[in-house]
């Protein structure tokens, strides 16, 4: 592995102030542990929690919370719920359990038991012991820990012997021995007495893990399962231990597991450094943690001053609800919980903004907490719906039809780039008009290539994937790109440097540094800048040495390399491929793909609204919109109908798919000009009778209200005036039917049809108006 | 004095209904095919399915869209609560370009769930921010609809807003997002980018003037005083008894009519109904048929031909000399050439108007102050108003119209103007 200096590092990420090699634990390095052991009296309280709410508050909870982890064997955990028997079959999440006589609840810490030593040494140590007699602490037994070996000593058996515990650090005087380079001979236990480890020393030594609970659900077997966050110590990070490291240092990382609840052992107490520093005498399972560990990336993150306090209100939080709700049930269901409101912060000062890139990981979460009610996936959907869901864009059908061929293509040249040796850098061009199925095809492929990877036949590579249309502007993507390698957010400009880098001279960024990278740019034209730098520093890199790149790029225009400067379209190379539109066949398969099994159309109207499509655009979202949105249509007649004869033959029928056509083929204007005023009808009457006569384009509406004038003369229609008439223009040109100039002009105000087929449109929407009749004779 | 404290508690009780932006619109949402039912329809059955839809809803302005979506989300907010969260945007306010309209989602977001808001957040972390917000609901279950007011204005531009929603509808699949645009505009669809129209599908609902039986039924609840109300059962009664017969009355319904001849949406009806309360006989306290015609009269008038009725001989004079330039396909005429064509009126016949330069200068400045005449040119400030062409902005009939009507004005104006045009 690669180090990069601190320096370097903090000037690369200011914000996130992450590093390669574990950050150094602060000065302070004693936090007072010494006097650990001091009493026994208020034993291991939670570390976060109110006492009045922790669950078990004993007065040597040591012993008592051992013998109930004891006593209970771990074969049968649960407490046996009261509806036991009515259990339900489906996943069932709880926020406490009680197992093994502890309460177990979403946040806390547990050790858990990797799976291989489970057995190994059942005996599991609940006190540690003396060093020196081998005996237990007592009341009498004051036990003072070492601060380099943890190892524990009685006073008294010190030599000299110790009155009370000392300020400061203390190190036995075995490890000073060693230290100082002397000979140590650890005293040997009595005959019969084999050492046994505490659990501390099981997790140091890798034997246990420990973990954070996210989450907590019942099977439909009954089995409870935990979602954890694993902590990791020093040894098991990329870095290895440091000199720095606490002995009791954990890491936490955002590496996540599901493991049973049988493999639980008890709690632990994770630490943030300020709640570590001022817990003195609580116990053996106390541990410190004040970075995460980034497992896919290997770097560290402090904790920032928030996060203590997230969890600090949280868990608080956690406890307030669940005075009320769980002392009748140790369960709850998600579904019935009561809604519980975030909390407006206690610390306003500290906390950063929801929206702030740093105070997203607080907030948001929040959303989840606030429950719903009964959610829709609940009621059994009917065969309308079902269809509707099949066919919206947002369903992700498992095959995609009629593009075989062009995603072989992708697939070859992907496989074949990432397969030589070399790795050249190599460039695709795809282009084809929108709703060609381009980048649906190009996620297939890296999703076949990705599985492809995990049965070992490919080399691993590295997907990334961008959007033009998605960037604020095209320099960002640099920092886009970055930030999906490494994992960092920076700006632009050093993004740029770094990724030039990473491709020029082999400096590279994260640990991908084995793998090519494939890197997808969807909607490439919107990349175009002035000076086409931002392509050309993208297409660049794949013609340099090393650099392992391979660039995809999506755009609708076939011949967007011929528009760009030629240095960039002879680096874009000459493989392209072509997206052509889907003809009605295709259209129609596409769409019998995704409603296999449903039986909702009638016969041959698939084919009627795919057939329109083709021959207008072959966009696959429109034909899947238009039958989408026939189901609603449909949907909605067979509800308003109420009736029992009508539920059954729920089907979509010619009318709907008619009325979605329409909505989607059909010029609005005409509905809409058809729901205008009357004066608003003569208007354009007028205006059609005008324009026929002079034979131009437009008109002023001098000449627009003598013709209404004429026309009201000759019907008996009253005149309203012509500040009323001006007022009937201007809302036909708000509602688009009608262009006009604004109303100062008065008397020279240009007006202008505005409808896509002129005149006829007019025609067809006015003839036979019952309002006036006479209308018609104009037309 | 019994009879004006009823009055005006009844007519605070009316204007109450009159000014409320929802209130007209709620009595029409029982009918079986209001847009309310459709609209209601729609929302929830993405929301009971999870899936993602666009509505747009269009109409002339007044007809009543942002009152009825206000409506149905108020009825869905109360059928689930706590799954919906509104963020509103509108057209003028919160433009594609910038930050604004990310900042206002994320705003309205934050606000929503009492989170702590940055205003200094850049467009990056907005739009991560909604992006991940947009997660959390999936996950949660929840609902976000954005109300994009003047949906045409966010047609204009980049569009990225629109493709970024249109994007994250195909991407969140557990989820529905719901995005209605409302849109006085036809063709707004057309202007899309061509990708954004690919990912755009809308149900379309369209919003008209009420029906003739709906406008009957509207009129009666919107002015019907409540039987259960503070006011003496008796007054009600017959409150209510007038009302009837002045809908039943002829010319009531004629009014009613030409009234609507030339904007028949709601709004427009409600400004009437309000300027008609406003005429209520204090006295007695009934409206009359008097009320209703006094403020028809009211709302049909003509401020243009006002003004050209409150003018002077000598402002008078002018417009008709420009109108005898124009005549005389003079096509660019200012101050010095109308000038010259007065003075030439004032010598061939010798009338008492005849008014120094000075004088003259002022007028014609009124006739530009009252926008009856305007300059041509929008440059070349710096000029004298002497010299800068200008044109008529009152047609011949117009003026002929205000010359009739007018008493004062000398006949022999109203034959320069005959004898010029009418030969």
């Amino acid at each position: 592995m690669e180090r990069r200096t601190p320096a370097k590092l903090s000037l690369l990420c200011p914000d996130s102030s992450p590093a390669a090699t574990p950050p150094p634990t602060p000065g302070f390095t004693g936090p007072r542990r010494s006097s650990r052991l001091l009493t026994l009296s208020p034993g291991p309280t939670k570390p976060c929690n109110d006492a009045s709410s922790s669950p078990i508050t004993l007065t040597s909870p040591i012993k008592a919370k051992r013998r109930l982890s004891l006593e209970s064997p771990s074969t049968d955990p649960i407490t046996p719920n009261r509806s036991e028997s009515k259990r339900p079959k489906r996943r069932v999440n709880c926020k406490k359990v009680l197992y093994g006589g502890a309460e177990l609840q979403v946040g806390d810490d547990v050790y858990v038991k990797k799976r291989e030593s489970v057995e190994s040494d059942s005996e599991d140590l609940d006190v540690e012991e003396c060093r020196i007699c081998f005996r237990p602490a007592s009341e009498s037994k004051v036990m003072i820990e070492c601060d380099d070996c943890l190892g524990g000593f009685h006073l008294r058996c010190l030599k000299p012997p110790l009155r009370k515990v000392p300020e400061g650090d203390w190190i036995c005087s075995f490890c000073a021995d060693k230290k100082s380079g002397k000979e140590v001979v650890w005293p040997k236990p009595p005959e019969g007495k084999k050492i046994k480890r505490t659990a501390k020393e099981k997790l140091l030594l890798g034997d246990l893990r420990a973990a954070r609970i996210k989450s907590i659900w019942r099977e439909v077997d009954g089995t409870h399962w935990l979602r954890c966050m694993w902590y990791r110590t020093p040894e098991e990070t990329a870095a290895g231990r440091q000199l720095h490291n606490l002995r009791r240092e954990l890491y936490r990382t955002n590496d996540f597991g599901d493991v049973e609840m049988e493999s639980v052992l008890r709690h632990c107490f994770v630490m943030n450094p300020e709640e570590y520093r001022q817990a003195s005498d609580q116990g053996d399972d106390v541990f410190y943690c004040e970075y995460e560990y980034d497992v896919n990336y290997h770097n560290f993150k402090r904790l920032s001053d928030f996060d203590g306090d997230t969890c600090d209100g949280y868990r608080a939080e956690i406890n307030e609800s669940s005075d009320y709700e769980m002392d009748s049930d140790q369960e709850s269901d998600n579904d019935d919980t009561s809604i519980r409101r975030s909390s407006s912060p206690r610390n306003r000062s500290k906390v950063f903004a929801a929206n702030s890139r740093k105070g997203r990981a607080f907030w948001l979460p929040k959303i989840a907490e606030t429950k719903t009610q009964g959610h829709g996936k609940r009621h059994k959907q009917t065969k309308l719906e079902k269809a509707s869901a099949a066919l919206s864009l947002a369903s992700r059908p498992m095959s995609h039809p009629c593009r075989n061929k062009e995603m072989e293509e992708i697939k070859t040249f992907v496989k074949g780039a990432i397969g030589d040796d070399q790795c050249l850098g190599r460039c695709l061009y795809i282009y084809g008009v929108p709703g060609t199925g381009k980048t649906m095809s190009v996620r297939a492929v890296m999703r076949n290539l990705k599985s492809e990877v995990d049965l070992g036949v490919l080399q691993p590579f590295c997907f990334i994937e961008t959007n033009g249309m998605k960037l604020s502007s095209p320099n960002n993507i640099y920092k886009v790109i970055y930030e999906q390698l490494s994992g960092y957010a920076v700006g632009w400009k050093k993004a740029l440097r770094c990724l030039d880098e990473h491709f020029s001279n082999g400096k590279k960024v994260g640990k991908k540094d084995q793998k090519p990278i494939v890197l997808l740019m969807d909607e490439l034209d919107m990349l175009l800048t002035r000076n086409q730098s931002v392509l050309y520093n993208i297409l660049d890199w794949p013609t340099r040495p090393n650099s392992k790149l391979i660039v995809i790029g999506i755009a609708n225009t076939m011949d967007l390399p011929e528009h760009l400067s030629p240095r960039i379209s002879s680096r874009m190379g000459i493989q392209r491929l072509c997206f052509v539109p889907y003809n009605h066949e295709q259209l129609a398969q596409i769409i019998f793909s995704r409603l296999k099994g449903i039986d909702a159309f009638e016969d041959n109207l698939i084919e009627l609204a795919c057939r329109k499509v083709a021959a207008s655009s072959g966009d696959a979202r429109r034909a899947l919109q238009i039958c989408q949105r026939a189901t609603v249509l449909a949907e909605y007649r067979v509800k308003q109908s109420a009736d029992a004869k009508a539920k059954g033959k729920s089907r979509v029928c010619l009318t709907d798919i008619e009325g979605a056509l329409d909505e989607v083929f059909k010029s609005p204007h005409i509905q809409r000009m058809k729901m205008c005023s009357k004066f608003g009808k003569i208007v354009l009457v007028a205006m059609v009778n005008e324009l026929h006569r002079t034979g131009g384009e437009e008109l002023t509406f001098e000449k627009l209200s003598e013709r209404v004038i004429s026309f009201c003369s000759m019907h008996h229609v009253a005149f309203p005036g012509y500040d009323t008439l001006m007022r009937v223009c201007c809302m036909l040109g708000d509602s688009g039917i009608v262009l006009c100039e604004e109303p100062k002009k008065h008397m020279s105000q240009k007006l202008q049809l505005n409808c896509p087929s002129g005149t006829d449109d007019i025609a067809l929407a006015l003839k036979n108006c019952p309002e006036i009749p006479w209308l018609s004779l104009y037309l | 004095m019994a009879g004006s404290v009823q009055a005006s508690v009844a007519l605070v009780q009316l204007r109450e209904r009159l000014c409320s932006r929802t209130f007209a619109h709620s009595l029409l949402q029982s009918s079986s095919d209001s847009n309310f039912r459709k609209l209601k329809f729609h929302i929830s059955s993405s929301i009971s399915s999870a899936c993602s839809k666009v509505l747009l809803l269009r109409g002339d302005k007044g007809s009543g869209k942002a009152a009825v979506v206000e409506l149905v989300l108020k009825d869905l907010k109360a059928e689930h609560p706590d799954a919906i969260s509104v963020v509103k945007l509108y057209g003028l306010l919160h433009n594609d370009d910038d930050n604004s309209a990310l900042e206002e989602i994320a705003r309205q977001l934050c606000s929503g769930h009492e989170f702590s808001f940055s205003k200094t957040a850049s467009l990056e972390e907005n739009k991560e921010f909604l992006m991940d917000m947009l997660k959390e609901y999936g996950l949660a279950r929840k609902t976000v609809v954005f109300v994009l007011h003047e949906f045409h204005l966010f047609t204009q531009g980049k569009q990225w807003l629109l493709y970024t929603l249109f994007d994250a509808m195909e991407t969140f699949t557990s989820q529905s997002i719901i995005i209605v645009g409302l849109s006085c505009l036809e063709g707004s669809e057309q202007q899309l980018e061509k990708r954004v129209r690919s990912r755009f599908s809308s149900c379309t609902l369209l919003f008209g003037p009420p029906s003739e039986e709906d406008g009957r039924r509207l009129l009666e609840q919107l002015l019907h005083l409540q039987k259960d109300s503070s006011l003496p059962s008796k007054y009600v009664v017959e409150f209510n008894s007038r009302l009837h017969k002045i809908f039943s009355d002829k010319k009531f319904k004629e009014i009613l009519s030409s009234f609507a001849c030339a904007d028949g949406s709601i709004n427009h009806l409600l400004r009437f109904l309000f300027v008609a309360s406003s005429y209520m006989d204090m006295e007695s306290g009934h409206l009359s048929l008097q009320s209703f015609e006094s403020a028809y009269s009211l709302m049909k008038r003509q401020p243009k031909f006002d003004s050209l009725h409150d003018l002077s001989i000598l402002e008078l004079y002018f417009l008709v000399c420009m109108h005898r330039l124009q005549c005389k396909e003079e096509t660019s005429y200012n101050f010095n050439s109308v000038m010259k064509e007065y003075k030439a009126i004032q010598d061939a016949y010798r009338t008492s108007d005849n008014y120094s330069h000075a004088v003259c200068l002022r007028a014609f400045e009124h006739l530009l102050d009252r926008e009856l005449i305007s300059f041509t040119d929008a440059k070349g400030r710096n000029d004298s108003i002497r010299f800068r062409p200008v044109k008529l902005l009152v047609s011949s009939r117009e003026l002929h119209d205000s010359l009739k009507s007018n008493p004062s004005c000398p006949a022999i104006l109203q034959k320069l103007l005959d004898h010029e045009s009418y030969m």
